[in-house]
C-alpha cells in the first residue's frame, strides 16, 4: 500500500553544504501492518515519516500510497491527501494548551468549514473511542499526562485516516503512559490501520503486534 | 465553497491573537494611535472648513477693489453708480474698513464702518447697526474677542486709536455683539464711517472697496467678468474664489501634515514587518503542526489574513472613535492650535460636529492597506515553512 | 500639482502596489522561464513556494483595487469642484492628456486581474497545474500594464493645473467635439440601438448554442456597445436632457449614484461572460458562469432601457 522507491533526500542547508538524509531507500508496507522504524536520532527515520505524510518531497525517487504518486503533489493536494489519509502523533503531543479538548481535536477540520452537525459527529466518534468525552470542555493544560495523550491520538483520528504515523511517541513518557499508548495502538491495529512508528524505545522491540522492524542507520535501511 | 467566510477559522484566528498577547497588543496600540492622530486631523480640518464655509457664505458675493502698482488702493465712490447700471446687479455698496494694529497686545482689529441709512451688506451688520446710537458719534461696538483684549489692557470706557498723523482719536466702548459664527466676529469693531475715515485717513470720495449684490447667484461669475471688463485694473473677487482659496490653504496645511504622516506610516510599516517576521519558535511549531494536520498553505495564509483584518479593523474602529471623542468632546487640545493660526487673536470657538463618509474611507485607505501589505510577506514566509523541520 | 489628501492617499497606495507588483513580477519572470512541474530540485520547490506569494499579492491588490477604483472616481468628482470649468469627473479626466488613457487602462486592468484570478482558481484544481506557465506569462503582461497605470496616474495628478480652464462634459461628449466620440454621434441613434440590442440577442443565442468563445466575444463587444449607447442615447434619458451625454455625471448624488449600479452590473456580467469563453473549465462551472453573465447583463440592459421607456410613458414624447 505504501511504497518508497529509490528515495534520496538531500538537504541543502546552504549552497555549499549538503546533508544527505536518506540514501536509496526502497521500502514497501502493506495495509494493516504495524511497522517500527528503529534507529538513533538523526538516522533519517523522521524524514521517512515526513515523506510518507507528504510533508516533504524527495530529491529523487517516488512515494506511492494506494497506487497514487504523492511525492510530487502540489501543496493543496498534498494537504488534502494528508488530511484524509494520515493521522500524525507527535513526540510531545503538540497540543495547544490554551484551547479546550474539543477545540484541539477539531483543528484538522477547521479549514473544511463543515456544517456543525457533521463536525460534531466526527468529534464525538473519536472522543468516545479514546474515552475523553467527559473532559471535552476542559483546557488541555489542566489535563493529566494520560488524558493529553488520548487527546493527541483522538485528534490524529478525527478524520478516520488509514495511516497512522507516530514520531518518537513515547520519548517523553513514563512507563505507565508508554504502556497505555501501546494499548491504544493495539486498538488502532484492530481497525486495520497501517501504523508506522519511529522510535528507539525498547518497549516496542519484539512486540507481538509489530509486523516488521526496520532499522534505519545513516540514511539507509537495513531490513 | 472554499472561498466563503469560515467562522471556525475566525474563531481560531481570535484565539491565536490572544495567545500572542504582548506582541499583538503593541501592534494594536501603534495602529490605533496612528489612526487616532490621522482621524483627529481630518475631523479638525473638516470642522474648520465647515466653519469657514459658513463664514464665507455670509461674505459678500462680489468685492471690487482698486489696484495700483499691484497693491490694493482705495476706490472711487463713483464706481458704485456705474456698477449699478449692470444688469443683474441688485445693489452696490461702498465699504470703508481696515485693519488696525494694536501694538501693546500684538493683535489686529478689523474696523468696519457703517452708515445709518444705507443698506448693509450682511444681515449681521444690519442687526448690529440697530444697536448703534448714531447721535453719539465716536462710539464703537465690538466682537467678543475685542472686548476681552480691551478688558485685559484696562480700557474700560474708551480706546485711543492712533491716527496716521500721530494724533489720537478717542472712541467710546459700546456693547459687544454675537454673530452667526464666531470666526467672523471675534476681532471686529464696528463704528461710523466718518470715524473710520478719520482713523485711517480715507477721503470722502473714496472707499476701501465696493460690495456687489447679485440677484441671481448663478450669475455671479458673469457679472464679475463684466465688472472686470469695465475696470481692467481692478480686482474682482467672488465668494467662490475665496472658498477655493481657503480650501487650497487647508489642503496645503493638511498636505504638510500628511507628509509627516507618511514618514510615520513608513516607520509603522517597518515595525509591523519586523514584528510579523519575528516568529517565536513556539509560533513556528504551531504552524508546522497545523500543516501536519492537513492545513494547506492557502489555509494558513487565510488565517493570517483574518488575524490581520481583525487587528486592523479593531484598531481602525477604536482609533476613529477615540478621535471623535478627542475632537468633539475634548475639543482637541494642542492639535487644533496647529490649524487655527489665522489671526493673533485666537478665536475660541467650538468645533462643529461633522462626520463625513468620504473622510472615513480616506482614513481606511491610508491605514488598512498599509498594515495588510506589511503582513503579506511575513505571513507567506510563515505559511511556506517546511513543516518537517519544525516538528522535530 | 493637485495635492488634496485624497490624491495623496491614492498615490501612497499606488506606490505600495508598485513595490509589490515588482516583487511579483520578478517571481513571475523566474517562473515563466524556469518552471518545471516534474523537477525535484530545490529550485522548483522554491518556485512553487514563490508562486503562492504571487497569487497572494495579486489577490491583495485586487481586493483593494476595487474599492480604490470607486474611491478614485469619488476623488475625480471632488477635484472637479476645484478645477475651473469642470462640473464632474469628465472635466478632470479631460484636463490632462493622461486622463483618458488612464481611465481605459484602469478598466482594462480590472478585467485582466479578474481574469487572472479565474484562471488561477481553475489551475489549482488540477494536480499537474496545467495553466501555471500561461498564468505567469499573462501576469507578466498584466504587471507591466499595471505599473504603467500607476505611473500614469501619478503623472496625471501631477499635471493637473488648477489655473487652467477645462472643458465641461457638455462639450466633451457632444456631436461637435473633436474627441472621437463625436463620430459615434453621427452614426445615429436607431442604428446604434439596433447594434446594441442585437448584440445582446447574439449573446443569448450563443448561450443556447453553447458556443463559449463566441459568447465571450459577444461580451467584449457588449462592453463597447453598452458604453457607446449609454453616452449617446440612454444617458440623455437618465438626465432627461437631450444634450447631456456625460458618462460621469450620473455617478453623482443628484442622480442617486445610479452610475455605480449600472457600471457594476455591466462589469460583473461581462467579466463572467469573458471567463466562460477564455477559461477552460468544467461544464458545470461554465453553465454557472453563463447564467451569472446573462443575469447581470440583462439587469444592465433592462435598467438602461427603463429610462427612455418610463420617460415616454410619463411624457408621451421622446427627447
Amino acid at each position: 500500500m505504501i511504497e518508497l522507491k529509490n528515495i534520496f533526500k538531500i538537504y541543502e542547508t546552504n549552497s555549499i553544504e549538503k546533508v544527505t538524509a536518506l540514501k536509496d531507500i526502497n521500502l514497501s508496507f502493506n495495509e494493516g501492518e504495524l511497522i517500527v522504524l528503529k534507529g538513533a536520532s538523526g538516522s533519517g527515520k523522521s524524514t521517512i515519516l515526513s515523506l510518507i505524510a507528504s510533508l516533504s518531497k524527495p530529491t529523487t525517487g517516488e512515494v506511492i500510497v494506494d497506487k497514487k504518486k504523492i511525492s510530487k503533489l502540489p501543496d493543496n493536494f498534498a494537504s488534502i491527501y494528508r488530511r484524509d489519509n494520515i493521522g500524525f502523533i507527535f513526540q510531545k503531543y503538540n497540543l495547544i494548551t490554551t484551547l479546550t479538548v474539543q477545540e484541539n481535536i477539531l483543528l484538522p477540520l477547521i479549514p473544511l468549514n463543515l456544517n456543525i452537525s457533521l463536525a460534531q459527529k466526527k468529534l464525538e466518534r473519536v472522543m468516545k473511542m479514546f474515552q475523553i468525552e467527559h473532559k471535552k470542555d476542559s483546557l488541555v493544560k489542566n489535563l493529566s499526562g494520560g488524558e493529553q495523550q488520548r487527546v493527541a491520538i483522538a485528534r490524529a483520528n478525527v478524520n478516520n485516516p488509514k495511516i497512522i504515523i507516530a514520531d518518537e511517541p513515547t520519548a517523553n513518557l513514563d512507563k505507565k503512559l508508554s504502556l497505555s499508548f501501546i494499548e491504544i495502538i493495539k486498538k488502532l491495529k484492530s481497525e486495520n490501520k497501517t501504523i508506522i512508528i519511529a522510535t528507539h524505545d525498547p518497549l516496542f522491540f519484539n512486540l507481538d503486534i509489530v509486523d516488521r522492524e526496520i532499522t534505519i542507520s545513516d540514511g539507509t535501511a537495513i531490513l | 465553497m472554499k472561498n466563503s467566510f469560515n467562522l471556525y477559522l475566525l474563531e481560531f484566528a481570535i484565539n491565536a491573537l490572544l495567545r500572542q498577547k504582548s506582541k499583538n497588543f503593541f501592534i494594536v496600540i501603534v495602529f490605533t494611535f496612528l489612526t487616532f492622530l490621522l482621524t483627529s486631523v481630518f475631523y479638525i480640518t473638516n470642522s474648520i472648513k465647515y466653519e469657514l464655509d459658513t463664514t464665507v457664505d455670509t461674505l459678500p458675493q462680489l468685492i471690487v477693489q482698486n489696484m495700483k502698482a499691484g497693491r490694493h488702493y482705495d476706490i472711487d465712490i463713483d464706481t458704485v453708480d456705474e456698477i449699478l447700471t449692470i444688469e443683474g446687479v441688485e445693489d452696490a455698496i461702498p465699504r470703508v474698513w481696515g485693519y488696525y494694529y494694536f501694538k501693546k497686545a500684538d493683535v489686529y482689529f478689523t474696523l468696519i464702518g457703517v452708515e445709518e441709512f444705507e443698506n448693509q451688506y450682511t444681515k449681521t451688520l444690519s442687526n448690529v447697526v440697530k444697536k448703534i446710537d448714531f447721535e453719539n458719534s465716536s462710539y464703537m461696538l465690538m466682537g467678543k474677542g475685542v472686548k476681552k483684549v480691551m478688558h485685559e489692557n484696562y480700557y474700560k470706557d474708551y480706546f485711543n486709536f492712533i491716527k496716521p498723523n500721530g494724533t489720537l482719536k478717542k472712541i467710546f466702548l459700546g456693547k459687544s455683539f454675537d454673530t452667526q459664527t464666531e470666526l467672523e466676529s471675534n476681532d471686529i469693531i464696528v463704528m461710523t464711517n466718518s470715524d473710520i475715515r478719520e482713523i485711517f485717513d480715507i477721503e470722502e470720495n473714496l472707499a476701501t472697496d465696493i460690495v456687489v449684490k447679485v440677484s441671481n447667484p448663478n450669475e455671479i461669475d458673469t457679472i464679475a467678468r463684466k465688472i472686470q471688463l469695465l475696470y481692467p485694473t481692478a480686482r474682482v473677487v467672488t465668494n467662490k474664489d475665496i472658498k477655493i482659496s481657503y480650501q487650497n490653504i487647508f489642503n496645503y496645511k493638511s498636505g504638510i501634515f500628511l507628509t509627516l504622516f507618511i514618514i510615520s506610516l513608513f516607520t509603522f510599516f517597518i515595525i509591523i514587518y519586523d514584528k510579523a517576521n519575528g516568529l517565536s519558535s513556539e509560533e513556528k511549531k504551531e504552524i508546522g503542526i497545523l500543516k501536519a494536520l492537513g492545513w494547506q498553505i492557502d489555509d494558513i495564509l487565510k488565517e493570517k489574513f483574518y488575524e490581520a483584518s481583525i487587528i486592523s479593523l479593531f484598531s481602525y474602529t477604536v482609533g476613529v472613535t477615540l478621535a471623535l471623542f478627542f475632537v468633539y468632546i475634548l475639543q482637541a487640545p494642542l492639535l487644533r492650535d496647529i490649524f487655527i493660526g489665522y489671526s493673533a487673536l485666537k478665536p475660541s470657538f467650538v468645533l462643529p460636529f461633522i462626520i463625513d463618509i468620504q473622510t472615513l474611507f480616506l482614513i481606511f485607505f491610508l491605514t488598512i492597506p498599509i498594515y495588510i501589505s506589511a503582513t503579506i510577506i511575513p505571513s507567506w514566509r510563515v505559511a511556506t515553512l517546511e513543516a518537517d523541520e519544525v516538528i522535530r | 500639482m493637485i495635492l488634496t489628501p485624497e490624491v495623496l492617499t491614492i498615490i501612497i497606495v499606488n506606490i505600495i502596489f508598485i513595490i509589490f507588483t515588482l516583487i511579483a513580477f520578478i517571481i513571475s519572470i523566474k517562473i515563466s522561464f524556469q518552471w518545471n512541474r516534474d523537477a525535484t530540485t530545490q529550485l522548483q520547490y522554491t518556485l512553487e513556494k514563490q508562486s503562492f506569494l504571487t497569487a497572494t499579492i495579486i489577490k491583495y491588490i485586487f481586493i483593494i483595487k476595487i474599492p480604490l477604483f470607486l474611491f478614485f472616481i469619488f476623488t475625480l468628482d471632488k477635484i472637479s469642484f476645484i478645477l475651473p470649468g469642470a462640473m464632474c469627473g469628465a472635466g478632470v479626466v479631460d484636463a490632462t492628456a493622461y486622463g483618458s488613457p488612464l481611465f481605459i487602462l484602469k478598466i482594462l486592468n480590472l478585467y485582466i486581474f479578474s481574469y487572472w484570478l479565474f484562471l488561477h482558481n481553475e489551475d489549482i484544481k488540477y494536480e499537474n497545474q496545467p495553466y501555471t506557465k500561461l498564468k505567469f506569462t499573462l501576469f507578466n503582461i498584466a504587471s507591466l500594464l499595471f505599473i504603467t497605470e500607476l505611473i500614469v496616474e501619478i503623472m496625471m495628478f501631477n499635471a493637473i493645473d488648477t489655473t487652467k480652464i477645462v472643458d465641461c462634459c457638455g462639450t466633451i461628449y457632444s456631436s461637435s467635439a473633436t474627441f472621437y466620440i463625436s463620430d459615434f454621434f453621427h452614426i445615429g441613434n436607431p442604428i446604434l440601438l439596433a447594434i446594441f440590442y442585437s448584440n445582446f440577442l447574439f449573446m443569448i443565442s450563443f448561450y443556447l448554442l453553447k458556443k463559449a468563445s463566441l459568447f465571450a466575444i459577444s461580451n467584449i463587444l457588449f462592453i463597447i456597445t453598452s458604453i457607446i449607447t449609454l453616452i449617446v442615447f440612454f444617458g440623455t434619458y437618465i438626465y432627461e436632457q437631450p444634450f447631456h451625454h456625460c458618462p460621469f455625471c450620473f455617478l453623482q448624488s443628484d442622480y442617486y449614484y445610479i452610475g455605480y449600479f449600472l457600471y457594476t452590473m455591466l462589469f460583473i456580467g461581462t467579466i463572467f461572460g469573458i471567463a466562460t469563453g477564455f477559461i477552460p473549465s468544467s461544464n458545470e462551472i461554465k453553465e454557472r458562469r453563463y447564467k451569472i453573465s446573462l443575469t447581470f447583463n440583462s439587469f444592465y440592459l433592462l435598467s438602461v432601457s427603463l429610462y427612455p421607456i418610463l420617460f415616454y410613458i410619463l411624457n408621451r414624447v421622446w427627447l
